[in-house]
């Protein structure tokens, strides 16, 4: 008998609308309102490349060691680098960056032995053309800058 | 007098294309049909091949596990384990007790990311919409974990060859009991929006059923093989990376239609949650990563290791030649065999059983294309 | 564990002479014994020709046409009722160039073994999806990357590239950035930028 009358009265439909209706409220929604609102990134998180400076000289910290290149499975890292011959070391003179092809995956950061190169939290990485996704020194020093748009 | 031909009815041949909301990616199914019944399908694959096996044999064997996680990108983190486990097997090295209790715990959290991504976009195909906004919502918790462990959602790069590259992070142990906790309630409202719903019921119900020796003759495995009452599990059967200390329940169902399907998948992530709180329990302190060698450069030989990954028996066969990059990798995808089985399932269905067949196999084109 | 010993590795006599590069060391391997084994070996005796342990998993390396009646008797005598996968791989240097690889799983005795065949350019092996349907698809995904084909398969084409495609891209002698430019240009219309 319970059971006709859960038949007849669509009580099984009902359950489910109700637990629909729970969550109707305002405070229930879980919706992030990007680009008002920027999401919260994880310090780990393997965005844009960024090339670190000393915190006081302002020199690279890159030691153009080429490790990076090495380890890059899609091998798109270049760097440059010419012999100072006052210090007998390698100093970096260009530093090429092609995040086109770039999957992310963090072999170079790891690879760094200085973390001169840092995966930074910045996932804003698009441009116009396919060339401006080739990243050279400059840019991966300061970093990218998308349009911050005003509310 | 009717002309007894025009009344003749012919089949029908139709493209259910690569671009269709309900094949879960790029498929292909050719379609032969008898007005609204199935006599026949074809499935045309190859849409997402990126060569991934290729690419395996033109890389060290350090730098192919970024790109072994875009196979089944879904739930990444499994086929790390599964590419690391490989190769530590030529290598015979083992990871460290608290790299493989990590490596549970995330492997863990992945299968119940994918079962709830199955359950959202299956119940999405079947025409339930809201589920698939709650799914995705308890899949941000999971992947929020991820990504403050290794720094992506999706494709995780989580492990390393040897063990782990990143200690676990602050909170990680509490965040983790907090989302086991918190499952269980969300499950349950699942069940019931969904379980006892009679539309749902009716279309899942004895639809795509497969029983216990067709599955083994077409090689399925995963949640479709336990749904057909087979206790099988590889986790059980031939443990990795310390399963055996874990005490879980395989479950399986009976009839091993579309339902019995669904129950065993949220079952499996009931047991899931419990794998993960007993993990979390007892993460035993110590090194992350084994002692293995900067260069990686196994002896001459070859490997087959295979786990049990959220769709089903994932494996590896790689071989080496002694050098640093592999000889040959295999992936074994469980979704590519177990497509196999649709044609065997489709026969007689209707169109709309059709798309709830090809979305309770669970399939990920990435994997079957690799 | 004992690694095989690494053979020497200069040249005795010129003294400029280029050191010879020695042996990778092999993966530790024994032979395999077991009742299984001494089954197998009864029945099919001359057609298998080893028997080895390597990391321990087992394989067995038997002639090409004993592939299909061994796996036939696996799946009927001893319950390896499952093909777990069909795969091959390929070894140019080799007269016998392709090495095609059966892994097949017991249920009733948890055991997973690999049955290998090795075979030259050319040879047609039988198909084994008159014993496990299972190989029917992953057949032709050998036939597809490797061009191994197989005699009597239902329905040989390829499942991954596209139809008409020509060459095998799993062989070693197809480069990574090789493309079929006939096809591409055919198809897509655009010219392979490869």
């Amino acid at each position: 008998m319970r059971k006709f009358l859960r038949t007849v009265f669509l009580v099984d439909l009902l359950e489910g609308l109700g637990v629909t209706f729970r969550y109707q409220p305002t405070k229930n929604i879980c919706t992030e309102q990007y680009p008002a609102e920027r999401p919260k990134i994880a310090e780990r998180y393997r965005g844009a490349p960024r090339l670190n400076n000393h915190p006081e000289t302002g020199e690279t910290l890159c030691i153009a060691c080429n490790l990076c290149a090495v380890a890059c499975p899609e091998a798109l890292i270049v760097v440059g680098s010419e012999r100072n011959e006052k210090t007998r070391r390698k100093e970096l003179t260009t530093f090429t960056y092609d995040t086109s092809r770039c999957m992310f995956c963090g072999l170079c950061e790891d690879a760094c032995p200085v973390d001169a190169l840092e995966l930074t939290q910045d996932f804003e990485l698009a441009s116009y053309t396919r060339e401006g996704a080739i990243w050279d020194r400059e840019m991966l020093e300061e970093g990218p800058k998308p349009n911050r748009y005003k509310y | 007098m009717a002309d007894s031909t025009f009344l003749d009815s012919t089949e029908l041949v139709l493209n259910m294309g690569p671009q269709h909301p309900s094949t879960h990616g790029v498929l292909r199914v050719i379609l032969k049909l008898d007005g609204e019944r199935v006599r026949g399908t074809e499935c045309v694959i190859g849409y997402l091949h990126r060569g991934l096996e290729k690419i395996g044999e033109n890389r060290t064997y350090a730098m192919y596990v970024p790109y072994v996680d875009r196979a089944d990108y879904v739930a990444a983190v499994s086929n790390g384990l599964g590419y690391c486990l490989a190769v530590e097997k030529l290598l015979s090295v083992e990871a460290p007790p608290r790299a493989q209790a990590v490596r549970v715990i995330l492997t863990e959290l992945t299968r119940i990311s994918s079962h709830l991504l199955w359950l959202g976009t299956h119940c999405l195909d079947i025409g339930a919409t809201t589920p698939l906004f709650y799914t995705f919502r308890e899949r941000e918790f999971i992947m929020n974990i991820l990504e403050k462990y290794c720094g992506a959602r999706l494709t995780t790069h989580a492990f390393r060859i040897g063990g782990l590259q990143y200690e676990t992070y602050e909170g990680f142990e509490d965040e983790c009991r907090k989302f086991c906790d918190w499952l269980p309630p969300k499950l349950a409202e699942y069940d019931l929006l969904l379980a006892g719903n009679r539309i749902l019921v009716a279309r899942m119900r004895e639809v795509g059923v497969l029983n216990e020796d067709d599955c083994k003759a077409y090689g399925v495995t995963g949640p479709m093989l336990r749904a057909s009452g087979v206790k099988w599990d590889l986790r059980k059967a031939q443990p990795y990376s310390g399963y055996e200390q874990y005490d879980f329940e395989i479950p399986t169902g009976e009839l091993g239609d579309t339902y019995d399907r669904y129950r065993v998948r949220m079952e499996e992530m009931h047991q899931s949650a419990r794998i993960i709180r007993q993990a979390v329990d007892r993460l035993p302190e110590g090194p992350i990563m084994a002692k293995v060698p900067k260069v990686i450069k196994p002896p001459v030989g070859e490997a087959y290791v295979s786990v049990e990954a959220p769709k089903g028996e994932l494996g590896y066969y790689v071989v080496s030649d002694g050098s640093t990059q592999p000889y040959r990798v295999r992936i074994r995808p469980p979704s590519f065999v177990n497509l196999q089985a649709l044609d065997r399932m489709a026969r007689g269905a209707l169109i709309a059983d059709l798309v709830a067949i090809i979305g309770t196999i669970d399939i990920v084109l990435g994997e079957v294309d690799r | 564990m004992a690694d095989q010993p690494k053979p020497e590795g200069k040249a005795p006599t010129a003294p400029t002479a280029p050191a010879a590069p020695k042996a990778p060391p092999q993966a530790p391997s024994t032979p395999w014994e077991s009742e299984l084994t001494r089954m197998l070996q009864e029945r099919f005796g001359e057609q298998i020709s080893e028997f080895t342990t390597q990391l321990g998993q087992q394989f067995l390396v038997a002639k090409p046409e004993a592939a299909i009646p061994i796996l036939e008797y696996l799946k009927l005598e001893a319950s390896f009722d499952y093909l777990v996968d069909v795969t091959a791989v390929d070894y140019p240097k080799r007269t016998e160039r392709f090495d095609l690889v059966y892994v097949v799983y017991s249920f009733a005795r948890n055991q997973r073994i690999r049955v290998k065949i090795r075979f030259p350019e050319g040879y047609r092996p039988a198909t084994a999806t008159g014993v496990h349907l299972t190989a029917d698809w992953l057949e032709r995904e050998v036939f597809d990357m490797f061009g191994i084909e197989f005699a009597g398969h239902p329905n040989m084409r390829r499942i991954l590239m596209p139809e008409g495609w020509q060459g095998y891209p799993l062989r070693k002698d197809y480069s990574i950035i090789q493309q079929d430019e006939a096809w591409v240009r055919e198809n897509l219309g655009i010219e392979s930028a490869q």
